[in-house]
């Protein structure tokens, strides 16, 4: 047996040695077929799903190179079961197609019949397909293409989709050679992309549709800006809310040839359809009377690219919108494949597989994300509070706990020992936002602030005339905050993870002297905040993010 | 076919039994063995020599009986019954026989004129093959030679014919050469003329296509209706002696026939070697690795399983067995499904670590050989649990299927009990050595043991769970047979053993077993190489040397998580288990601390402090902040509840009338501790407190049901299988070579006393009482189970009455064969002897067939009334 860094389990569980001198060169081979699950310190844990072998076969990989790849840096002799397994997992991938047929259109078409057999034979596809050509060969409802793949993709049997796209409506765009300065006044800067951008766009384009997996603050904007100059066409942008509708709106002017003019918004206030429309996913799940009523934008002009921002947010009606949209290219954003909701094979399916993926730690490596320090700190609640916990309904437990008055004096105490930095506090009550505001004299953004205000409020605090900002959890998506250096968390959704790793993200991006980023969480001891606490710092310890926990009372001596 | 220089009449060689040569019987040869090969009969063919028969010709008898033949060809494997039929139908057709008769008859002796010289199998090596069984039949007198020594002339056993039935090799039945009619004429002994069957030219159509259905077997045919052209054809063939009709409805083609239209041979296809799986092998490493792991795997359960009966010990059931609900408990603690836990649980109660403890009701309880589990290491335990496997007569695969009154078989039930298990256990390990690295199925080896012994074919499933037991216990990995495996291999069939395997009454066995017991009482102290050097099988080495290294250091890390990147050691792996939570196990081990599992590990008494310290000794990185808090902060809430136990309490609204009483020197046997002002605990129940506080002067009410028994419950008892471990766990025959030699002296003594030993039962019975209650006691002994016999026909109960009964039944045999007369008393149905002289024609099925040439009439009479057979003065 070779010597090397990586552990096969057979539950399917890969471990990394990170400190093994073929690490990296381990870590590069199998991160194609192998999920990252956990990044801490000394042993990173990839898992083999069915996903992410088929995701390797959307790569062109092949088993027997995946195979290869387990043999040759396995410390110990791979479990056969699992090798096994691999090889029929990844065989199932393409041996039904989805291709364009000259005279009957699109057709499914099997390499193998008795699985064309056995797919037409299950209930589900019912419907979806017409005619029986031949043995290999059914016509597939042009309509329903993507309904079938999120169907074959269920039965086991995922779909290669081969039958191309629309060219769209060609309108010309370019990547401008100098950014406009943010400020008035400031000089344009040259820049280009970085090289992992680069290769995100590549992977994307090459296999057509997908989904690019960048950390945040690793620029994905950027990457959808060059997917669309490769595409040149006109391009319809889904994201999560009127703010990131306005950054995007003003990155893509920043960095491309595109124009104010040639971009639209399209949300709850704006309703301009332009060569580059900008909608909201909130505006297109809007229903009246029971209708979607903005659905028509989908098909308001001839769109060659649709790119989602925040993949893992898409809510379950845009990804019914998406199933009509399969003939577009479609590019997905996001920082991670994790769906609160485990509806990662509709992604797989509909968006389509992963086309680029980098570890957060390796582009923090690379400088492009600010490292960053997390510590938990834990209160303890006054034997009052304590007793009035002790007895609440278990709906209230967790408000209770997360709203302790005490935390204002810790909250206090932390932005104090950071004077000179940005400091962002994000809470999920509002009432407690409130009193944190008055009591650190810091201005307040929630849901009901006008975007005007808002987008005053996120100037003033880069120029840094503002230093210290409450936010709810509107900050918790797609708002540009380039210097904010430290944030406190106070309250959150319970135990989101990805909730966590947005949050983290809002300190992530890469500071002009290059000062560490600190987070901070601020949970009430021994109770559920405790928990749900533990829930996300998992994640982050997982994303290899080394947090510590000191208590309230010693938070003097952190520093 | 080679050319036999014996002079072949066409019409006087047919009847065995002419020339000076056929003076000689299977009883003379039998008698004129050398001892040892007496010894050597006796050893291959056990049944022989219990109860001990009484003469020589006794044995001779017995060896020719339908009930030890047929035990006998059970063993057989399929190249040694191809031999037997061929020598069966030679005898008759072709006389005398030779090896090399045989050996091209079956098929491997090179080229023969139908065009099967291509075979592969044919050759030199077929040719050694076939002689070699040849051989070995003739010692276990399957096959007898009646020839002088240099001029061979094979012969069947007497009987043998019965047992294989009518049809040996597919071939018709033999006619003499008397009753041949029609122009069909032999076809020459060298093959040159397969169809020399000259008359076929002439036959109508449809002829040839009549025959060539019959050729190879089965040599019956249905008559065609009439009026048809194939039954113009049939009509033609039996018109030319071709055919013989056997009854109204069907044709038989006559052995003679259909040995020339096969070119001489009796077998189209030698089946020299067990038939080959065709798989992808698997790598020799990669086996072992994942016995390895399997190893382990099962010793964990085990381990789950002991521990989750200390806790709770299950009931037994009153018919015995494991209730499906605790079958159900068991399989949900141990995280595997039924039939695994069905499995892991009869593996636990066979090598004695569980047992039911004999209580009323009786309850499933850990033995003290539990205790010594818990000091061995892993390689030990797994050494414990496979040499208790090796010897187990358990069948788990059936629990949890229902038996014919439709209750569910139990596991641990006495009806799981098999004695054959041991055996087919040995068959399935070697067919799986038999193909080195090939992951077999159940299908595959089904088929070799077919091959090994076609006329005891193992039900599927028997080999199914066989293999599932030994995949589960690492003797297989990834379906091929690893290094484990072939120990245990090694362990249940001895060197001395043959391919039939007998199995646990191997020396070597029991050796091996207590080398597993040896490698257990050492467990953590000795060296393993102080061991004896010529110890034959050490399960412990065996699975030493397939499991990784042992890793001392677990990588702790910042998100609670440790990875042990490899198997932990002993100690280590007692740290984690105690103070985290496996969450995947394999190749390495990964662990999660979280404040429950950091509770356990508190509860069993360590401090915070202690705990820290060896996980840092036994991390290569320091601790990290996260779990030193998670420790830290886990320590300091664990006091904050505490829960003790007391017998009885004393309470009081008045602070005062308690005061003093917890010092007072003379209360001190009660353990009185203060818990509250007004609270004083006692050690002692109610009731002793009550009486103790009153004799003090204090009158007390007693509150709520007094004597009730508070905290937690005692250990219950073990039950002590220490003393059972001492003596062998398997019965290991009493019969050895010594006590066969013992019993050929006997027997030739016997011959010498008594001459011929041709008397009618001369005080049988009681003269051999002695001899035949050692035997019986040698049969318990052996562990034959007590319906081995049930399938013996009368004449079995007749030999048990009386062993010399046997010479009765070998005179009748001997008579029939030869033709000629003997004197028999008969006992009719009211006891009354009569005595007749008869032909006897057939001795089969408990029955003897003869003709009564005085009153011209044939009968048939059951044995057992048979009282004495006289051989007739010519």
């Amino acid at each position: 047996m070779t010597d090397g860094p990586l552990i096969v389990q057979s539950d399917k569980s890969l471990l990394l040695e990170v400190d093994h001198p073929r690490a990296e060169a381990a870590r590069r081979a199998i991160a194609p077929f192998a999920e990252l699950e956990r990044a801490p310190e000394h042993v990173h844990t990839y898992r083999l799903t069915n996903l992410g072998l088929w995701n390797a076969r959307a790569a062109g990989h092949d088993a027997e190179q995946v195979v290869d790849t387990l043999i040759e840096f396995s410390r110990y002799p791979v479990p056969h079961a699992l090798l096994v397994d691999v090889a029929e997992t990844m065989s199932r991938y393409g041996r039904l197609q989805l291709v364009s047929h000259p005279t009957h259109g699109l057709v499914l078409q099997a390499s193998d019949r008795a699985v064309l057999a056995e797919v037409l034979k299950s209930k589900r596809t019912a419907g979806l397909v017409g005619e029986r050509i031949d043995d290999e060969t059914v016509v597939v409802h042009r309509s329903e293409r993507g309904h079938l793949k999120q169907v074959l993709v269920k039965l086991g049997w995922p779909a290669e989709d081969l039958a191309g796209y629309v060219d769209g409506e060609k309108h010309p765009i370019a990547l401008s050679e100098v950014a406009a300065p943010r400020t008035p006044g400031d000089e344009p800067k040259p820049w280009s992309m970085r090289p992992y951008q680069q290769q995100a766009v590549d992977g994307f384009w090459h296999g057509g549709s997908g989904v690019v997996v960048l950390p945040c603050g690793a620029g994905k904007t950027i990457v959808g800006a060059g997917a669309m100059a490769k595409s040149g066409t006109t391009t319809l942008i889904l994201v999560t809310n009127t703010v990131s509708a306005r950054q995007w709106k003003d990155e893509l002017v920043r960095r491309t040839t595109l124009t104010e003019d040639e971009i639209g918004e399209y949300s709850g206030t704006r309703k301009e359809i332009k060569p580059v429309t900008i909608a909201t996913y909130q505006v297109l799940t809007t229903k009246r009377k029971g209708v979607y009523s903005h659905l028509e934008l989908l098909d308001a002009r001839d769109w060659g690219l649709v790119v989602y921002d925040e993949v893992h947010l898409l809510p379950a009606p845009i990804f019914r919108m998406t199933a009509d949209l399969q003939a577009r290219r479609r590019l997905g954003l996001t920082a991670t494949l994790v769906r609160e909701d485990g509806r990662e094979d509709e992604v797989f399916s509909l968006i389509g597989p992963k086309r680029y993926d980098a570890p957060w730690k390796d582009i923090e490596a690379q400088g492009y994300i600010a490292p960053a320090d997390c510590v938990e700190v834990r209160l303890t609640l006054p034997d009052h509070e304590r007793m009035v916990y002790a007895t609440a309904e278990p709906e209230d437990k967790y408000r209770l706990a997360a709203c302790a008055p005490g935390k204002n004096k810790v909250v206090q105490q932390i932005v104090d020992q950071h004077p000179d930095d940005q400091v962002l506090v994000i809470g999920q009550y509002l009432d407690q936002l409130e009193e944190l505001s008055a009591h650190l004299d810091a201005p307040l953004i929630t849901g009901a602030t006008t975007v005007r205000e808002r987008q005053r409020l996120f100037d003033a605090f880069r120029s840094g005339e503002v230093s210290r900002l409450v936010v709810s959890k509107v900050a918790n998506f797609s708002i540009d905050l380039p210097e904010a250096s430290v944030a406190i968390q106070v309250s959150g959704s319970f135990g989101s993870r990805q909730e966590e790793a947005q949050r983290l993200g809002r300190v992530m991006r890469p500071k002009a002297d290059g000062r560490t980023a600190h987070f901070y969480a601020v949970v009430a001891r021994d109770t559920v905040d405790q928990e749900f606490a533990a829930h996300r710092q998992r994640f982050l310890a997982e994303q290899g993010y080394a947090y510590r926990i000191v208590d309230a009372e010693e938070l003097d001596e952190v520093k | 076919m080679a050319s036999t220089p014996a002079p072949r009449g066409t019409a006087s060689a047919d009847a065995p039994g002419d020339g000076p040569a056929a003076r000689r019987t299977f009883s003379d040869t039998i008698r004129e063995r050398p001892d040892e090969a007496l010894v050597a009969l006796l050893r291959e063919r056990p049944d022989l020599a219990s109860p001990s028969p009484s003469t020589l010709r006794s044995l001779a008898a017995r060896a020719s009986s339908r009930t030890s033949l047929e035990r006998a060809l059970a063993r057989a494997d399929a190249p040694t019954l191809q031999v037997l039929e061929t020598v069966l139908v030679l005898e008759t057709e072709r006389p005398p026989v030779t090896p090399a008769d045989v050996v091209a008859a079956v098929g491997a002796g090179g080229p023969v004129a139908d065009g099967a010289g291509a075979d592969p199998e044919g050759g030199p090596d077929g040719a050694t093959a076939v002689e070699r069984r040849i051989a070995a039949a003739l010692e276990q007198a399957l096959l007898w030679d009646a020839g002088e020594p240099g001029t061979p002339d094979l012969r069947a056993v007497p009987g043998l014919g019965e047992v294989l039935g009518p049809y040996p090799a597919g071939l018709g039945p033999h006619r003499d050469a008397g009753s041949r009619q029609g122009s069909f004429r032999q076809a020459p002994d060298d093959g040159t003329d397969p169809d020399g069957i000259a008359a076929l030219d002439d036959l109508p159509p449809g002829a040839r296509e009549v025959l060539d259905a019959l050729t190879w077997g089965p040599p019956v045919g249905v008559v065609p209706p009439a009026g048809s052209a194939p039954r113009r054809a049939v009509d033609a063939l039996v018109e030319a002696g071709l055919l013989q009709r056997a009854d109204a409805r069907t044709v038989v083609l006559p052995r003679d026939v259909g040995l020339a239209l096969r070119g001489g041979r009796t077998h189209r296809d030698p089946r020299l070697e067990p038939p080959r799986a065709e798989v992808r092998e698997v790598p020799a490493p990669t086996a072992d690795a994942e016995a390895a792991s399997a190893a382990l795997e099962v010793v964990r359960l085990v381990d789950a399983l002991i521990d989750l009966w200390d806790e709770a010990p299950p009931s037994v059931l009153r018919a015995g067995g494991l209730g499906v609900r605790d079958v159900r408990r068991a399989a949900q603690a141990l995280g595997v499904d039924e039939a695994t836990a069905a499995i892991v649980v009869e593996l636990a109660a066979s090598a004695e670590l569980v047992a039911d403890d004999g209580e009323a009701p009786p309850s499933y309880v850990p033995t003290t050989r539990a205790d010594a589990w818990a000091d061995a290491d892993e390689a030990d335990r797994w050494a414990m649990l496979a040499a208790a496997w090796a010897a187990s007569r358990r069948t788990p695969w059936r629990a949890g299927s229902r038996d014919d009154k439709g209750t569910v078989r139990a596991p641990l039930s006495p009806d799981l009990h098999r004695a054959w298990v041991p055996r087919l256990r040995a068959q399935v390990l070697e067919a799986l050595a038999g193909q080195p690295g090939a992951p077999l199925t159940a299908a595959d080896v089904l088929a070799v043991l077919a091959w090994r012994t076609p006329r005891a074919v193992p039900p599927e499933a028997a080999v199914e769970g066989l293999l599932r037991e030994a995949a589960l216990l690492g003797a297989t990995g990834a379906g091929a047979l690893a290094g484990p495996g072939r120990a245990l291999l090694a362990l249940v069939s001895g060197p001395a053993q043959g391919m039939a395997g007998a199995g646990t009454d191997s020396p070597a066995f029991a050796r091996g077993v207590s080398a597993a017991a040896h490698g257990m009482a050492g467990a953590g102290s000795d060296d393993p190489r102080e061991r004896d050097a010529d110890e034959p099988v050490d399960l412990v080495e065996a699975l030493r040397a397939v499991l990784p290294a042992e890793v001392e250091e677990v990588l702790l890390q910042g998100d609670l998580t440790g990875i042990v990147p490899g198997r932990p050691s002993r100690p280590l792996a007692r740290l984690l288990e105690r103070t985290a939570d496996a969450e995947s196990r394999g190749a390495a081990t990964t662990v999660r601390f979280s404040a429950s599992s950091v509770t356990r590990a508190l509860d069993l008494g360590a401090t915070a402090d202690e705990l820290l310290a060896e996980l840092a000794a036994r991390s290569p990185v320091p601790v990290p902040q996260p779990l030193e808090y998670l420790v830290r902060d886990t320590a300091r809430r664990h006091a904050a509840l505490r829960v003790g136990s007391a017998g009885s309490y004393v309470r009081a609204a008045d602070p005062a009338v308690l005061a003093g009483l917890a010092e007072d020197p003379r209360l001190a046997s009660l353990g009185l501790v203060r818990l509250a002002p007004t609270v004083l605990a006692a050690a002692v129940p109610a009731a002793e407190l009550h009486a103790a506080l009153r004799e003090r002067g204090l009158l007390a009410a007693l509150e709520g049901p007094d004597g009730r028994p508070l905290g937690r419950l005692r250990r219950p008892p073990r039950v002590d299988r220490a003393g059972r471990r001492a003596g062998a766990p398997v019965a290991t025959s009493a019969v050895t070579d010594d006590g066969r030699r013992a019993l050929v002296e006997r027997l030739r003594a016997a011959e010498a006393g008594d001459g011929r030993g041709r008397g009618p039962f001369p005080g049988t019975a009681t003269g051999n009482g002695g001899a035949l209650g050692a035997s019986r006691t040698t049969a318990l002994a052996a562990g034959r189970r007590p319906d081995d016999d049930a399938d013996a026909t009368a004449v079995d109960r007749l030999r048990s009455m009386s062993a010399a009964a046997g010479d009765a039944l070998a005179l009748l045999r001997e008579a029939a064969r030869d033709g000629e007369q003997v004197w028999v008393e008969l006992v009719d149905a009211h006891g009354t002897p009569a005595r007749r002289k008869l032909r006897p024609l057939k001795v089969e099925g408990g029955r003897l067939r003869a003709l009564d040439p005085a009153r011209e009439a044939e009968l048939t009479v059951a044995v057992h009334r048979i009282a004495a057979v006289e051989p007739a003065e010519p």
